[in-house]
Parts: structure tokens; C-alpha cells; sequence
């Protein structure tokens, strides 16, 4: 019977932790069984002579920028065989979709359930919850759909709900679950993309609605606002969760997580801004610029990198577009890097990909 | 000590105290420079534009044009004096502000003033104009009556991008068809233009209401509305959005003409592949690269390199690094924020993985300062991500270039060639057929001569009216002569 690298790395989850030697080792496991098995990966790491009989540890493992997800099919098993693909959103680069192939869910669930527990629910193993984001049904390729229906399945308490129906917010019944948990007095979860946040901050706005949930109440939003509502600062979106809903920006937490990814990072609040995002022990996370491929300096600003543990059927190392920097226990995501200005007259790449976009 | 921030504009009639300044810190992290940009309140822009509108009228318009480019040689001569402070004051500051190396910095300042001496700025009005006279009066037209070329009251600029000096193009045009200039400078590089005002007015002072140089912040729709709407005529450059924005703001008959961001490129015939002729070529190329950092709307983004030649295409690339990595010593590359940098990564990837059939290398290590990648198979053409980063394709014959570029036809701008005296005006045809305004040798695609014609464009006849005096009109007055018959 083949080896299922799928079962190392439930089992390395399971474990209480793991220091820099057990990570390693399994990261280099896992590159090898991708080199191996992927082979636009494989080529990728040739182009840099970094193969598995070179790398040493899991900093050495080539980094795949995000970008690839959209260019190539990454992935060790055939994709006719994978139960289910995710794919990103689409909203930066055109049509052109990237996609995240997983051949069961079985590790993407274990890992989102355990982060979650640690770093959302904390001491509570369920809570009422009113999510607000489409269904799995609405959205089958959205990995958030899928990430939210296992948050309130798994951790819902009874009350649980979507905000979100294909009309869109059901504000109704927001409403009503919101004065409904004011007045019970227990803790309570509402977990939604940052921009639908938004979407709901305005609409009870425009009623001249705010709530006090009860104490010991989380709220938590992801993915920033993609254009699809208003974009406003951070200190302020903050702000109007805290008032709007009356829970504490120690208590309002971001998920920062990837299609790419099959991991999830969270901070411990946002009273303090940029908060620090860490994560569970099979994920982990380093700085580098990008033309070189190197550690930045300590201290100084870099692209961030993941090595998610979890990834083992695309690639455990990502490239992303994110500006990070070290602090405390874990790192502060600074924004995307944007498409460098245009500084000179000569047309630059993220102008022509604007024109040249249907 | 922290330096005095250095202040930006020229303001004829405005004193400094009046006006409020907003300190900006640019070039780099490590090295900023702080300058202040003038913030004008509404009744401050009323004030400068009449003030040169009515200098434009009074003034510039009785001097004549070989008054005008004496003064403006003077002014140049003080620019190209290497000991002038006020040179080598600028020569620090741009370099900073560019982060560019400080030599390429001064050599480039050097090409774009002695493009603006005296006998250039004959050739300059020559070049639109056959008989230059008609900027001062009428002149006999061959077909028959009288003409005179009348330049707008009020011009105003609006500069774009990071090139040193690139600015002084549109003001002198300016000049030379006597228009009053209000110039806005942007932010990557507010100084040059300033600084070269007060030369002017210092060398020349009936000139010194003539011109204001000016800030406000992009898309400050209220500004934008105001000045451009008191404009005669507009002369734009900026990104495609910039200009989408700005042609909603200058109103419905108001001339404005626009120059957005561009893409140039280099071609090398098989008859510049020979052994010693490749070196030279991939020398050439390798300045066009270096110099302006590829931020030049003529600077190259990519190269066609044609096949049949003793040296191939792949074999040539090698040269281009050999070169690039020789620069790279003399000419160090601007260090790139992150951004530039993802993009730099971002763009090999792209291009290597955009279609695994095509054998894409990549050259260039860690520590190299520029990038060059290498297809076999080529295609359309498309922007590099700069900071020294090339594609270079190969085709079989240079014939097939005009199709690969043509998709790009609204941004072509340069090609920089490399071929053999026969080919040469038959590829420039067809290049021009799909969009390139400028052909020229490889090596100087960053030069551009005095009086080209910028993006296909007359410099000085698009900015003028022409006024006719028909020859009716004499006949005619005849009959009121108090000498008639």
C-alpha cells in the first residue's frame, strides 16, 4: 500500500507542538514527495538547483509565488482525483483564477479546526454563531465558504446561522439574532469577510442600530475588502466593530489565511494595530526579498513566506505578496505590496495589466 | 542636524510667506530628501496665471525668437558649467532623489541640456517651423498671402515620472512659441524645473513673470478644475489614468495633448550578429538599459533578436550580461523597495511558467543587478518589470517584429535599431505602420535628438496657431489706399 503523506501530517498536528528539528523534518519530507510527484514544482526547483539531496531545512525550501497557482496545476495528484478544489477570488489579476487542489479535506479540516479552537474559541468549545458569508453551496470553490460552514458546524452552539442568503445580507434576521443575543447574555461568535462587515456596519448604520453583545463575545473578519465595499483604515474598521456591536477590539480578531494555504493565522485582538498574527505549530513563516530569495535582515520589512505543513498535496511554501514584519512571537502584515509605482514614463507591468484586461 | 527642506516652484509675484508649504519627504528611506511643495488657495492660482498671461502677452510675445533661445542659452550654459553651485547642487539632489548612480545622473543632465544650447534650438524651431520668422510676424507664404504662427497665452504643463530634467522639453517648447507657462511638477521629481525658472529669469529678466512652476496634489479635482479651465492650451504626461482623468477636467475646446506612459524596444538584424558587431550591439543595448533605468518612455523593455547570424540569439544574451554585469560596476542600480522587488520576481515567474512549451531561460544571479530572460519562441511584446530587467526573443526574420508589437500599438514609442543600411527605412516603415514614432541606433534610444517629434508629434507646431492674412485682403485694401487710382 502507498504511502499516504496525508497521515503524517495528521499525526504531526495531533502532536502538542514541535521545535524547529521536527518541523524540518517533516517539511523535507513533504518537498520531496512533491518534487517527486509535482513536476511543474519539480522544474521550478531545478531552474534554482534546489532539490532535496541540497535542502537542508525548510528555509531552503523553494518559495512558490502565488501567482503559479494561476499558471500551473500544483499538485501530486491527479486533479481529475482531488475531492475538491478551491480557488481564489479572481480580483487582482483578471480572469484568471488560482487553484488550490486538496485530494480530500481531511487534513485542510483537522487544521482549520485546531487553529481555530486555539486561537478563536480559546476556552470555549462552542458558541452561538451567525455567519455572514455565503454558504458552501453558494460558493463550492470558495476555500472561506468551506472554512466558515466548519465553524459553524463543528462550533456552533445551537442559534447558529448565516447572514447571508443569495439575496444577499438578511438583515431581518441579523437583527433579530443580534437582539436575541443581547438579551440572552451568553457569549456569542458573528465571523464574516471584512468587507461584509462593512456591508452590515452601514446597513445597521442607516437604521441607527448598535448592540451591546454580551461579554466575552468574539467577532472575526478576513480577507479585507477586495473592492467589494468601502476601503477604510484599519483603526477605524476596528472602531465601528467595537461600537456597532459593543464588543472590545481585544475581542474583534483577524483570520489571515490564503486559498493557497490550508492554515490559518490569527492575532490576539486589534486593540493595538498592526496586531501580531501567529499560528499552530505545523505552519510557520519567514521574511525575504524577493530578488534574492534570502532572509531579510532582523527587523526590517519583507515579503512573507509560508510553510504550511498542512499544503501537502500542492507546495508547503508559498511566496505571497504580503509586506510583513517580525514582532513578538510572530509577524505584523503591513499590506500588500503594491504594484510599484509608476515612477518613470515608461509603462510598468501592473498598468498594462489594467489595459489590457477585458 | 537635519537639512533645510528645500523649497519647490517658481511663483512671479507670490512671496514666499504668503504661500503655505506642505513638507514631503522623498527619494529614499535611508537617504530622504525633504522638500515643500506650494499649496496655492484658489485666489492665489487667479493671481499667478493672469499675472502670466499678462507677462506672455506684454512681454514674451514682443521678444523675438532669437531673443528667446539666447536667453535660454544662457541659462543652459550656467547648467552645463560643472562648477555652478547651483549645478552641482542639482546633480546631488537627483541622484538622491532617484537613487540613481550619481555619475549616470550628471551624464544624463549633461545629453538633456546640450540639447538646449543655442545652435540646437535653431534646428529645434527649424525642424517645425521652415521659415522660424513667423513666430515674430507675418511672413510671405509661397501659395499667396501672409502668416504668423501665434503660440497660446497660458500653457500649462502637467510633468510626470522621475527623469531628470524631462520637464525643460515642454517648458522650452514653451518658450519658443512665446506661451506663458504654468508647469505642475510631480512629485517623483519636483525640482528641475523650479530651479531652471529662476536661471531664466535671472539671465533674462523680462522673462521672469513668464513662467510659474507649480504643485498640487493629483486629482485635486477643485485645483484641477481652476487651472485647467483657465488654460489655453494643455500639455499632459502621466499614466493612462492620469490622462483619462485629466481629459473629464480641461474643458470642451481646449487643445490638450496628452503623452502616456510608453514601451520601446530594440531590434538586431542578423547583419549585426557577426562576432565583433554582436559585442558591440549588446554594449549598446546594455546602455540603452542602464541609462534612465528603464524609466525613459524610450527606454528599452525588450529585444528581437533575429536568427542567421554567426552569433545566435541565446549566445547574444550572454553578451547583454557580460555588459549589464560591466554597468553594474560603473553605474550601480537604485536599490528596489519590496514592491519592486515582488515585481521583478513576480515577472521572471510569469514569463517562465506563462507557457511550459517555451523554453524560457533566466539570467542573472542573486547578486546581479539586472535580469535577462531569454525565449526561443517570441511573442507579443510587453513590459518588463525595469530596474535592468530585459526579455530578449529571437525570430527568424525581423519582418515578423511588427506583428508581435502591434497589439501594443497605442504605447509604442522607440525602437532602437541594429541592422544593415538596406534594411534600415524598409523596417522603418513597417514599424511605423504599427504604431513606432521613433527609430533610432541602438546606444540612443535615451538621446533623443533636438527637434524629434515626441510620441510622432510636432514640439512646437501643435502648440501654435497658424494666422492668416490672405491675399484678398491686400487686394482689397488697395482699393482704399489714399494712393488708389
Amino acid at each position: 500500500m502507498i504511502h499516504d503523506p496525508a497521515d503524517d501530517v495528521l499525526a504531526f498536528m495531533a502532536r502538542a507542538d514541535a521545535d524547529e528539528a521536527a518541523f524540518d523534518a517533516l517539511a523535507l519530507r513533504l518537498f520531496a514527495h512533491q518534487v517527486e510527484h509535482n513536476a511543474p514544482y519539480r522544474r521550478f526547483c531545478q531552474d534554482r538547483g534546489r532539490l532535496p539531496r541540497t535542502v537542508r531545512s525548510w528555509r531552503d525550501i523553494p518559495a512558490v509565488p502565488i501567482q503559479a497557482f494561476k499558471d500551473l496545476s500544483l499538485s501530486c495528484v491527479p486533479i481529475d482525483q482531488c475531492e475538491r478544489v478551491f480557488m481564489t477570488s479572481g480580483t487582482t489579476r483578471g480572469d484568471v483564477r488560482g487553484r488550490h487542489y486538496h485530494p480530500a479535506l481531511a487534513v485542510y479540516d483537522a487544521s482549520m479546526q485546531r487553529g481555530f479552537q486555539q486561537f478563536f474559541m480559546t476556552e470555549h468549545t462552542q458558541l452561538p454563531m451567525l455567519v455572514l458569508f455565503p454558504t458552501e453551496v453558494m460558493m463550492p470553490h470558495s476555500s472561506l465558504a468551506h472554512y466558515l460552514a466548519l465553524a459553524l458546524h463543528r462550533f456552533g452552539a445551537q442559534g447558529s446561522e448565516y447572514g447571508i442568503d443569495d439575496q444577499g445580507l438578511r438583515l431581518e434576521a441579523i437583527v433579530h439574532w443580534l437582539q436575541h443575543a443581547q438579551a440572552h447574555g451568553h457569549p456569542v461568535a458573528i465571523l464574516g469577510a471584512s468587507y461584509s462587515w462593512v456591508h452590515l456596519i452601514d446597513a445597521l448604520q442607516a437604521r441607527g442600530l448598535s448592540f451591546a453583545l454580551p461579554a466575552g463575545s468574539r467577532l472575526l473578519d478576513t480577507g479585507g475588502f477586495k473592492g467589494q465595499s468601502r476601503d477604510i483604515p484599519m483603526r477605524e474598521f476596528y472602531g465601528l466593530l467595537s461600537t456597532t456591536f459593543g464588543v472590545p477590539a481585544q475581542a474583534c480578531i483577524n483570520m489571515y489565511g490564503m486559498t493557497e494555504l490550508s492554515t490559518q493565522w490569527y492575532d490576539a485582538g486589534n486593540a493595538e494595530l498592526p496586531s501580531i498574527k501567529r499560528g499552530p505549530h505545523w505552519i510557520r513563516w519567514r521574511l525575504i526579498d524577493p530578488i534574492t530569495g534570502r532572509d531579510v535582515p532582523p527587523g526590517q520589512e519583507g515579503i512573507v513566506v509560508h510553510c504550511d505543513l498542512a499544503n501537502y498535496n500542492a507546495v508547503t511554501t508559498v511566496l505571497t505578496e504580503d509586506v510583513g514584519v517580525a514582532a513578538g512571537e510572530g509577524f505584523k502584515l503591513l499590506g500588500r505590496a503594491q504594484g510599484s509605482q509608476a515612477k518613470g514614463c515608461s509603462m510598468a507591468i501592473d498598468q498594462f495589466l489594467k489595459a489590457t484586461q477585458p | 542636524m537635519s537639512e533645510q527642506p528645500l523649497r519647490v516652484g517658481y511663483l512671479p509675484g507670490l512671496s514666499e510667506h504668503e504661500v503655505s508649504w506642505e513638507t514631503m519627504s522623498l527619494g529614499s528611506e535611508a537617504q530622504p530628501l525633504r522638500v515643500e511643495m506650494p499649496r496655492l488657495t484658489s485666489e492665489q492660482w487667479d493671481a499667478l496665471t493672469t499675472r502670466v498671461r499678462r507677462a506672455a502677452r506684454e512681454q514674451l510675445k514682443t521678444l523675438p525668437v532669437t531673443d528667446i533661445i539666447r536667453a535660454i542659452d544662457r541659462a543652459v550654459q550656467r547648467w552645463l558649467d560643472p562648477s555652478d553651485p547651483l549645478r552641482q547642487r542639482a546633480d546631488s539632489c537627483m541622484a538622491r532623489l532617484t537613487g540613481w548612480d550619481a555619475e549616470m545622473v550628471r551624464q544624463g543632465l549633461n545629453a538633456t541640456f546640450k540639447t538646449y544650447r543655442a545652435m540646437q534650438l535653431q534646428r529645434f524651431v527649424a525642424e517645425d517651423l521652415d521659415n522660424p520668422k513667423m513666430l515674430d510676424e507675418f511672413q510671405p507664404r509661397p501659395s499667396g498671402g501672409w502668416a504668423r504662427a501665434l503660440g497660446p497665452d497660458l500653457l500649462v504643463h502637467v510633468w510626470a515620472g522621475n527623469v531628470p530634467g524631462l520637464p525643460l522639453w515642454s517648458l522650452i517648447s514653451g518658450l519658443l512659441v512665446k506661451a506663458g507657462s504654468v508647469g505642475k511638477v510631480a512629485r517623483a521629481e519636483p525640482l528641475m524645473a523650479g530651479w531652471f525658472a529662476q536661471t531664466l529669469a535671472e539671465v533674462e529678466p523680462r522673462l521672469k513673470d513668464c513662467i510659474a512652476i507649480v504643485w498640487w496634489p493629483g486629482g485635486e479635482v477643485a485645483t484641477e478644475q481652476q487651472v485647467l479651465g483657465l488654460a489655453d492650451h494643455v500639455l499632459a504626461y502621466g499614466s493612462d489614468a492620469t490622462m483619462a482623468d485629466l481629459r473629464t477636467r480641461v474643458p470642451v475646446g481646449t487643445p490638450l495633448q496628452l503623452h502616456g506612459h510608453k514601451l520601446s524596444l530594440g531590434l538586431v538584424s542578423r547583419q549585426a550578429l557577426g562576432v565583433r558587431e554582436a559585442a558591440q550591439c549588446a554594449r549598446l543595448a546594455a546602455l540603452d538599459v542602464v541609462r534612465h533605468e528603464q524609466m525613459g518612455c524610450y527606454s528599452p523593455q525588450a529585444f528581437y533578436l533575429e536568427r542567421g547570424g554567426r552569433v545566435s540569439p541565446r549566445e547574444w544574451c550572454d553578451l547583454l550580461a557580460v555588459e549589464l554585469s560591466a554597468l553594474q560596476q560603473r553605474y550601480p542600480r537604485p536599490t528596489p523597495d519590496l514592491s519592486q522587488a515582488l515585481e521583478v520576481s513576480a515577472w521572471i515567474q510569469s514569463r517562465a511558467w506563462s507557457d511550459e512549451t517555451q523554453h524560457t531561460t533566466v539570467l542573472g544571479h542573486e547578486e546581479d543587478d539586472w535580469r535577462v530572460l531569454y525565449t526561443e519562441q517570441a511573442r507579443e511584446l510587453s513590459p518588463s518589470a525595469l530596474l535592468r530587467s530585459v526579455e530578449v526573443m529571437a525570430v527568424d526574420d525581423l519582418h515578423q517584429v511588427p506583428s508581435l508589437i502591434e497589439p501594443r500599438r497605442a504605447w509604442l514609442q522607440t525602437v532602437g535599431v541594429a541592422t544593415s543600411p538596406e534594411r534600415l527605412l524598409d523596417l522603418a516603415a513597417s514599424l511605423g505602420q504599427v504604431g513606432v514614432t521613433r527609430v533610432c541606433a541602438l546606444g540612443s534610444m535615451t538621446a533623443p535628438q533636438a527637434g524629434w517629434h515626441h510620441d510622432g508629434r510636432f514640439s512646437l507646431l501643435d502648440l501654435v496657431r497658424i494666422i492668416e492674412v490672405d491675399a484678398t485682403a491686400l487686394m482689397l485694401s488697395d482699393a482704399f489706399a489714399p494712393y488708389r487710382d
